[in-house]
């Protein structure tokens, strides 16, 4: 893939998009038969499946929490979800992006309703379209959710950065390799508290401000998805039906 | 982790067996409802989501340059990979591939090696230096019983669906796919033999037999697994019923 | 001032009442505000909130009936998989009631591995670990018959009130049930199309719990299959 000239002509993004518009999102909980509650989501090119198992019994014992459950992230690229393919496995990034997530998460869940049990999210990227550690939160947590865990609000996320001199919303592919700045961010909408904020590139203050208002607005549309593919999974048909 | 099954269930089941019934009101030779859509990753050269019941696998080729092995310089590379996603089941656990995880992708790379359903001599760029390597990762997203045959219709449904545009140097016109080996996996029951044990039936079954077989009936692979054991009347039998329900499943490959 | 319907389908993080009223479960509170912490259907009844889970794992409380599988033993006793992330502890004396000579019996006559009990929760302390008895009568390890699992938080609907669902299905069905708090049901029954007939009706009410008039639709349905079974 080549530099592109420019990321934005005449006000619009390579992929027609304006700079506040997220790309296409689809969400559908409660996808899988085995896993206590699972999530799929699309944003983009992205196709993300979560799943949760727990709260459950803590295995090995000696890690076990007296007073709370553990929670425990796992995000995982399948080798056929990148252009180049990826060996199987942890890699760096991938070890990194678990933590962040796990940390991302933990501050919702009510842990201390479960102590010496363990919940396991894993978070599976199918198909890669840049932004995938935040539409994995926002996956894992629609799980949570379908599983019955006990949660405060839900986790969204979402991506900003900048692009040739614009604060743009949810990076795609290009933008991602070629912009300047990249800043993925997970809220808990309801009190617009920041629980992952991570930023590579270059932002003024100003920008910085700029941005996070942006991914505030972008986190709100997702919350509204996520909430909406929980209420479809649990849809009451009519009484007497 | 293990997975519990109660002396409750495990007699249910038996009894059905005896029966010759089991305990999702099937027969002993029908296959749950089968589904499968390809094409569905796009940086995947080739893919496949197979629904067999409720389990769900999903397949990716990818075909990458690669060295060819040294003893066939002039051949193409087959490497088959399995993961057994923790997401899949309470009793996966990250990591490593174990011995399961093994098995299954030797037991899908048998099938599509030994019937020749690639044409492998098809795939040198430079003989001796230079050979396309195809790459076949098999997830296991949801684990409702008999992974293997999932997987290896998941792989070779992948195969029959190469999109090969974009890739540099590509010269063939198309993949060199000529065969559809099917996989049929029999569990044997209280004496009864099943096809396409459900999860329920695994966890009580005496062994399983996988068979695998190409479009004239003849065997490319098999595989003797769980503690059990299978007399020869069994084998024949077990054939049959293989060699016939391949014959439907192959329909599905498309 | 509620902010939501009764029966109302809520999420996590959903504003449900604001105020001094009581929650019972399934939301907590922030200051003067009260949230929905699970994906569930409203129960509010005056000053009570409760908010029923449509999904989530059993937790054990003391004097739940549960039927459990023996999924280890030690040397006084069986450790039992509740379809809980908590194991429950049966002593052998919880289950004879009676003091056992360690020395002299061997208490693998009485339990081995899979067997199928069903116990009471005698005791839940602060680490969660689950004390278990099975002396009573109606307790002790199952035979026969068929075992199947629901989700936990349904239970009280399969029960009905009073009893009245249980009993409809009892009576209609000429099967005798034994159900327990932690999702697990067994059904035994000499027709085994009736022992079946149970089994859907049961995931009847396992989808269609927050219905009206489930009792009779279930009775009907029951009622109607056994006619149909013929001489």
């Amino acid at each position: 893939m080549e530099k592109p000239e420019k990321l934005i002509i005449d006000g619009k993004r390579l992929d027609g998009r304006l700079p506040d518009e997220l790309r296409p999102l689809k969400i559908q909980a409660g996808v899988l038969k085995r896993a206590d509650g699972s999530a799929y989501v699309e944003l983009g090119e992205n196709k993300v499946l979560a799943a949760v198992y727990g709260p459950r019994e803590m295995h090995p014992r000696h890690l076990q929490q007296p007073d709370t459950a553990v929670l425990r992230c796992r995000y995982n690229m399948a080798p056929f979800s990148v252009e180049e393919r990826k060996r199987p496995g942890p890699d760096r990034r991938s070890v990194e992006i678990s933590k962040v997530t796990r940390e991302a998460i933990e501050p919702v869940v009510f842990l201390e309703l479960y102590p010496r049990s363990a919940i396991d999210v894993f978070i599976e990227i199918l198909q890669a379209d840049a932004g995938t550690r935040t539409t994995g939160i926002t996956a894992a947590s629609v799980a949570l959710a379908d599983a019955g865990v006990p949660m405060r609000d839900l986790v969204s996320a979402v991506a900003v950065g900048k692009v040739d001199e614009t604060i743009v919303l949810d990076l795609n592919k290009q933008e991602d390799n070629w912009g300047t700045s990249d800043m993925p961010i997970a809220l808990m909408p309801r009190k617009k508290l920041i629980t992952l904020l991570q930023m590579d590139g270059h932002f003024t203050p100003e920008e910085f401000k700029q941005a996070l208002a942006l991914a505030f607005k972008g986190c709100e549309q997702i919350y509204e998805a996520q909430k909406q593919a929980l209420r479809e999974r649990y849809s009451i048909k009519s009484e007497g039906e | 982790m293990y997975e519990i099954v109660s002396k409750v269930k495990r007699d249910y089941i038996v009894d059905l067996a005896r029966q010759e019934k089991r305990i999702d009101a099937r027969v002993l030779d029908q296959y749950r409802e089968v589904s499968i859509e390809t094409g569905l990753v796009k940086p995947a050269q080739g893919s496949a989501l197979v629904k067999l019941g409720s389990t769900q696998v999903l397949a990716g080729v990818k075909i990458e340059r690669a060295e060819p092995y040294p003893d066939t310089p002039n051949s193409g590379v087959l490497m088959v990979n399995a993961e057994l996603l923790p997401l899949a089941s309470p009793t996966f656990e990250p990591g490593r591939p174990d011995e399961n995880a093994i098995e299954l992708a030797r037991v899908v790379d048998r099938g599509v090696r030994e019937s020749g359903a690639i044409d492998l001599d098809k795939l040198a760029i430079k003989p001796g230096e230079e050979v396309w390597a195809v790459f076949v990762d098999i997830h296991m997203l949801d684990h409702d019983g008999n992974l293997i045959d999932a997987s290896a219709l998941a792989a070779i449904a992948a195969l029959w669906h190469m999109k090969m545009e974009g890739i540099e140097d590509w010269t063939l016109p198309e993949f060199p796919i000529l065969k559809k080996p099917i996989a049929v996996t029999i569990a044997k029951i209280n004496g009864k033999l099943m096809v396409d044990p459900c999860l329920d039936e695994e966890n009580v079954m005496d062994a399983r037999i996988t068979i695998t077989t190409t479009e004239d009936g003849s065997i490319c692979a098999m595989q003797k697994g769980g503690i059990g054991y299978f007399t020869p009347e069994e084998l024949e039998a077990a054939y049959e019923m293989a060699r016939s329900r391949a014959v439907e499943l192959r329909k599905h490959v498309g | 001032m509620i902010h939501v319907q009764n029966r109302e389908l809520v999420v996590p993080g959903q504003l449900i009442a604001e105020g001094g009223y009581s929650i019972r479960e399934g939301a907590f509170r922030e200051g003067d505000r009260i949230y929905a912490s699970v994906v569930g259907l409203t129960d509010l009844h005056g000053q009570d909130i409760r908010i029923i889970p449509l999904q989530g794992r059993y937790i054990p409380k003391r004097g739940d009936a549960v039927i459990g599988v023996v999924i280890d033993t030690h040397y006084s006793g069986w450790i039992l998989d509740l379809n809980s992330p908590y194991v429950g502890n049966l002593f052998v004396s919880d289950l004879l009631q009676r003091k056992v000579d360690l020395l002299r019996e061997d208490i693998s006559m009485y339990l081995g591995m899979g067997d199928v009990v069903m116990a009471k929760v005698k005791d839940v302390n602060e680490l969660m670990r689950v004390q278990l008895e099975a002396s009573e009568a109606g307790m002790g390890k199952v035979t026969g018959g068929k075992l199947v699992e629901l989700v936990p938080t349904k239970i009280p609907r399969v029960i009905g009130k009073k009893g009245s669902m249980i009993a409809a299905i009892q009576n209609a069905s000429g099967c005798r049930i034994k159900v327990g708090q932690n999702g697990r049901i067994m059904i035994w029954g000499d027709d085994p199309r009736m022992v079946n007939a149970v089994v859907e009706a049961l995931l009847m009410i396992e989808r269609e719990a927050h219905t009206s008039g489930l009792t009779d639709r279930v009775r009907l349905t029951l009622e109607k299959i056994k006619s149909e079974g013929g001489t």
